[in-house]
């Protein structure tokens, strides 16, 4: 009897408290979310409608009125990146930052507690309990944030993507960083000159999963099967160290062991690439290396020697790639552009930029073609990221 | 006293042939491999074997004095992150490169996670599993707010990270193996741990301080834990917040393989060797033999449960055996 | 892992047991309340529509804090749940895909939920002398890695038609579908553990396994009921978060075991077995998911947010081990 009122008494003392709790503040909040909305939503239906519709028909007109429109103040801007704890992530964050804040705008950087789409759900939710203006996000599955991506949408929040992006639905655009075909390009062309133009190499990926990389690696292969120049190379294993560094140091191995012919290994992703530079300087294997990796990581590992594993190998600025989600996601909230194909911008002093057709029924924004890290410029890069 | 010696003795019989029975497989597992991939038996292959996994079989001797004392310990690789983590910053603001001192003040700061664990379960009789789980998020956590989003890489390491590549860790191996095949078969302390393994309640009883014999083992597990971080950071040359994320569990593997019982008093270092060595070679050969990668997380864990419930099979065979004998 | 004296004395310590489990649950509904204050003072965010909204991610993990509650009752502990969500998710995400009508496809998450808990229970019940430790850690990989072989190499499916899930996503005014849900199944677990002779059993077994199976309980048959039924739930999760996510990916479920057994030890649930009950484990459920949204609310490093649980979990489970070292000392003096 005496569990039973125990047991109502807690169950009153739950909702009152729930209730009592958050009444205090809710009327202020919601009054102003209810502000921010009244504010963007004429902008916001517009864009949920989604790109390819009303792609061509804003085109131009968008491109004269955005240039001056790089002012941010009063607006919050949150980035989210894949994971924490990882430098390449923190490079964005920080070039997204300084743009926002010299824009006048406020920026919130989420760092999800792993690096798993669930844990970014639970991140946006949070953003758009806060009310923000706009969430830049770098995914960690193309299809698994539709939801929480379409629930920001529909709050009149802007979804813009970078680095890896989600799915045409979940976004107004993506910042990419380099074209899909010209990385594939740029790593065929480095296989091909490390390998004296034959034989055979493998590739040391992330996870099975990663968005990124298989599309590199997809755009590889069709290059390879595309072009007779690459006819004498052959693809022997796609191997995936999971981005960590031991499992990494085992599948280099085994590679060197299972293809003793073996001549490049291409490695698309930084935790991957200077786990094999260290397994292959440590042997002075002959087998070379290439592939995409932070320069700050990779200083030890790049050379034209035979001491040196990796002659050369590509990536993008990461703090330019946070620059540029910035200026978009400000165009984005400032009406400039709408995410359709074919709209123009410019994003303060890296110039202008033309949302293009991403392949997937959205748009996308290239930021450049991939950089090319040797021997001579790696002392230069190696302490800015 | 006549029925103790009796029953240690048939204790030991069956350890023994329970070690017996793991060579076999390891002796199979390794058969099957070399079939399938000749290279598998090459000595550099053996070689890289010994160097990879050496965290996780120096760490497997500590999770398997936690396990004789009926415990368990699944904040080991967070204490190894924040170690490891700890010495590679140290060597990234350029405040300190001395080997020897960078692998003292890892162990140090094993030893102080390690001897925290050991207070809060046996002082304040918190459950092990819970105890650690706290410590799991709070160390792995501490990791990443220190490393303030950076890594150790190559080149911070450089001069330390030469340690990993020459004989070090093979020397680092075998030293402790060998004062632990010592210490847990010659000392006091070796059979107070599997004495409050066996049944606190009497140990306690016949003298032994349980709570100081718990915190030390909780302690040693931290100290091979931070070597282990010390060891890891050397070895590939960089210190990440979620370096050997979630590989207690691989730990706790090679030690239930190796036929340690998880409710304590029963395990031998042989028997965790052979088993951290099982766990090694599925690693290592799995790749080699040409499995799908995506397909290698399946067979290792149907390799883990089928060696394991072959234990089971074998010990049930053993104690049958042993009442026939019994009953003659 | 069951207390290995095999010595508990229940009918001795029962009296002071019940009033500090009593004491226990009323000091969690001091802090939820507590907590609640707190959380609407650091956060302006922090709203009843909210809250809600943010809510069904972790609504889909308390559906497993029930069984999981009474697997720790048993003495037992399952850590391939978080395997058993992404299987089953994945699995039903590929039904659903296929074109077969969306009921289907909630069925065949139930069903490979149970059939995973199914598979979990008759190992642990034929070779009983395998600590479920061991055997759900071996499960965990190969569930996680039967998904990993389903996805492919993409590693990710997500739903063409999302009709059918996003109708148990749906709200009823601002209140998701799924709390209502979570809140009957609170009820129902609640009930059956406190009320019924398979309840009772089920802290026979925890507190002495021996006992209970001398005592002519079927430990072994209660140990696969309720096993499967872990399945079930976690089967239960899968589709709610494969509502959430309009798909299924490798890392689907990642750590919810972790998750879940905290929120049970939170709410006073010993895991060596035979204490505790689902109401302190369904307000400290609530407290922890609370704290997480309101933290998160606030920008707080998403790892500090860890370590703030972390420590939580530890002094919570100090508290009862101390209060009952310090009575012990003063009935020791008494009796000097």
């Amino acid at each position: 009897m005496k569990k039973k009122i125990i047991t109502v008494m807690l169950a009153v003392a739950m909702t009152a408290s729930l209730l009592a709790g958050c009444g205090s503040s809710s009327s202020t909040s919601t009054a102003t979310a209810d502000t921010a909305v009244a504010a963007t939503s004429a902008a916001a239906t517009e864009a949920t409608s989604e790109a390819t519709a009303a792609a061509t028909s804003a085109g131009a007109a968008a491109a004269t009125e955005a240039t001056g429109g790089m002012d941010a103040t009063g607006k919050t801007f949150a980035i989210v990146v894949k994971s924490a704890g990882n430098p390449y992530n923190e490079k964005e964050i920080e070039g997204f930052k300084a743009v926002i804040e010299a824009a006048g705008g406020t920026c919130i950087s989420k760092e999800p507690e792993a690096a798993t789409a669930d844990a970014q759900v639970s991140v946006i939710q949070s953003l758009i309990s806060q009310g923000v203006n706009s969430i830049s996000i770098a995914a960690n599955d193309e299809n698994a944030l539709q939801s929480a991506l379409q629930d920001a949408m529909n709050a009149g929040i802007k979804v813009s993507c970078f680095d890896s992006k989600v799915n045409a639905d979940s976004r107004q655009t993506f910042v990419n960083q380099a074209g899909t075909q010209e990385i594939g390009q740029a790593l065929m062309d480095a296989v091909l000159d490390i390998s004296g133009g034959s034989g055979q190499f493998a590739i040391l990926s992330a996870t099975s999963q990663a968005t990124n990389q298989n599309a590199w690696i997809d755009a590889m292969k069709s290059l390879m099967e595309s072009d007779s120049k690459y006819a004498n190379l052959e693809l022997v294993e796609v191997a995936y160290g999971d981005d960590e560094p031991q499992k990494s140091t085992d599948q280099t191995q085994a590679l060197l062991t299972n293809y003793p012919d073996l001549k490049v290994i291409c490695a698309p992703t930084t935790v991957g690439i200077s786990a094999a530079a260290k397994v292959l300087q440590d042997q002075k294997s002959t087998v070379k290396l290439t592939g995409l990796g932070l320069p700050s990581e990779m200083a030890e590992y790049i050379g034209d020697d035979d001491a040196h594993s990796c002659p050369y190998m590509f990536l993008w600025n990461p703090i330019e790639l946070g620059d540029l989600a910035a200026y978009t996601a400000i165009a984005l909230v400032n009406g400039g552009i709408t995410g359709a194909t074919g709209e123009k911008f410019t994003a303060g002093d890296m110039g202008d930029y033309t949302l293009t057709d991403a392949g997937d029924n959205g748009s996308e924004i290239i930021l450049g073609p991939p950089f090319e890290f040797n021997a001579d410029n790696i002392a230069d890069w190696k302490d800015v990221y | 006293m006549n029925s103790k010696t009796q029953k240690k003795s048939i204790w030991k019989t069956i350890g023994k042939s329970r070690e017996a029975s793991l060579v076999l497989v390891l002796i199979v597992l390794c058969v099957v491999v070399t079939i399938m991939n000749p290279t598998f038996m090459s000595i550099k292959n053996i070689g890289e074997i010994f160097r990879n996994n050496s965290l996780t079989m120096i760490m497997a001797l500590g999770m398997l004095c936690v396990l004789l004392t009926g415990g368990i310990d699944i904040s080991i690789t967070s204490t190894l992150a924040f170690a490891g983590m700890t010495i590679g910053l140290l060597q990234k603001y350029d405040i300190l490169h001395n080997t020897f001192l960078l692998f003292v003040i890892a162990m140090a700061i094993g030893i102080g996670c390690g001897v925290l664990n050991g207070i809060i379960i046996s002082r304040g009789k918190v459950t092990p599993i819970i105890c650690t789980m706290g410590f799991m998020y709070i160390w792995r956590g501490l990791a990443y707010v220190i490393s303030n989003s950076s890594w150790a890489s190559g080149a911070d390491v450089a001069g330390y990270s030469d340690f990993g590549q020459s004989a070090g860790p093979y020397v680092i191996l075998v030293v402790v193996y060998v004062i632990f095949f010592i210490m847990m078969k010659w000392t006091k302390f070796g059979r107070k741990i599997y004495a409050v393994g066996s049944n606190a309640e009497a140990a306690r009883i016949s003298g032994i301080n349980v709570n100081n014999t718990l915190t030390a083992v909780y302690g040693i597990m931290g100290l091979l834990a931070g070597l282990a971080g010390a060891l890891s950071v050397s070895v590939y040359a960089s210190a990440q917040p979620n370096m050997q994320y979630g590989k207690e569990m691989d730990v706790i593997a090679a030690c239930v393989i190796g036929g340690v019982s998880m409710s304590g008093g029963r395990g031998s270092v042989v028997g965790t060797f052979i088993g951290a060595l099982i766990m090694a070679i599925i690693a290592k050969a799995l790749p080699l033999i040409g499995i799908d990668s995506i397909a290698q997380n399946t067979i290792k864990g149907v390799i883990i449960l089928v060696v394991v419930i072959l234990n089971v099979v074998t010990q049930r065979m053993m104690d049958k055996q042993n009442l026939e004998r019994r009953a003659m | 892992m069951a207390g290995k004296s095999g010595r508990t004395i229940q009918s001795v310590q029962k009296n002071s047991l019940k009033s500090t489990l009593l004491s226990w649950e009323g000091a969690l509904a001091i802090l939820f309340i507590a907590l609640n204050i707190f959380n609407s003072i650091i956060s302006p965010s922090y709203t009843v529509t909210n809250v809600l909204r943010e809510m069904p991610k972790y609504l889909c993990e308390i559906f497993m804090l029930f069984p999981m509650a009474y697997i720790l009752i048993l003495g037992d502990i399952d850590i391939s749940v978080g395997s058993i969500v992404c299987l089953s998710a994945t699995m039903g995400c590929f039904v659903c895909n296929t074109g077969l009508p969306v009921g289907l496809s909630f069925l065949t998450c139930l069903a490979v939920g149970t059939l995973c808990g199914l598979l979990n229970g008759i190992i642990l019940t034929t070779f009983t002398e395998l600590p479920a430790m061991i055997v759900t850690l071996g499960t965990q990989i190969i569930f996680r890695g039967i998904a990993e072989i389903t996805l492919g190499s993409g590693g990710s499916v997500s739903l063409k038609n999302t009709a059918g899930y996003n109708a148990i996503a749906g709200k009823v005014g601002i209140v998701p579908i799924v709390f209502f849900l979570v809140i009957i199944a609170a009820v129902i677990f609640t009930v059956i553990l406190a009320k019924t002779t398979f309840g009772r059993k089920l802290y026979a077994i925890g507190s002495n396994r021996t006992a209970a199976h001398y005592a002519g309980i079927n430990v072994q048959k209660c140990r696969l009921i309720v096993y499967t039924i872990m399945g079930l739930m976690a089967g239960l999760c899968g589709m709610f978060l494969t509502s959430a996510l309009f798909g299924a990916n490798t890392t689907t479920g990642q750590n919810f075991e972790m998750d879940v057994i905290a929120m049970a030890v939170f709410g006073g649930i010993a895991t060596t077995g035979g204490k505790g009950n689902l109401i302190g484990g369904i307000i400290s459920a609530f407290i922890i998911v609370l704290l997480r949204i309101a933290l998160g609310q606030i920008n707080l490093n998403s790892q500090l947010i860890l370590v703030i649980i972390g420590a939580l979990l530890i002094i919570a489970v100090l508290i009862p081990g101390i209060s009952s070292s310090f009575k012990a000392k003063q009935k020791m003096k008494a009796v000097e």
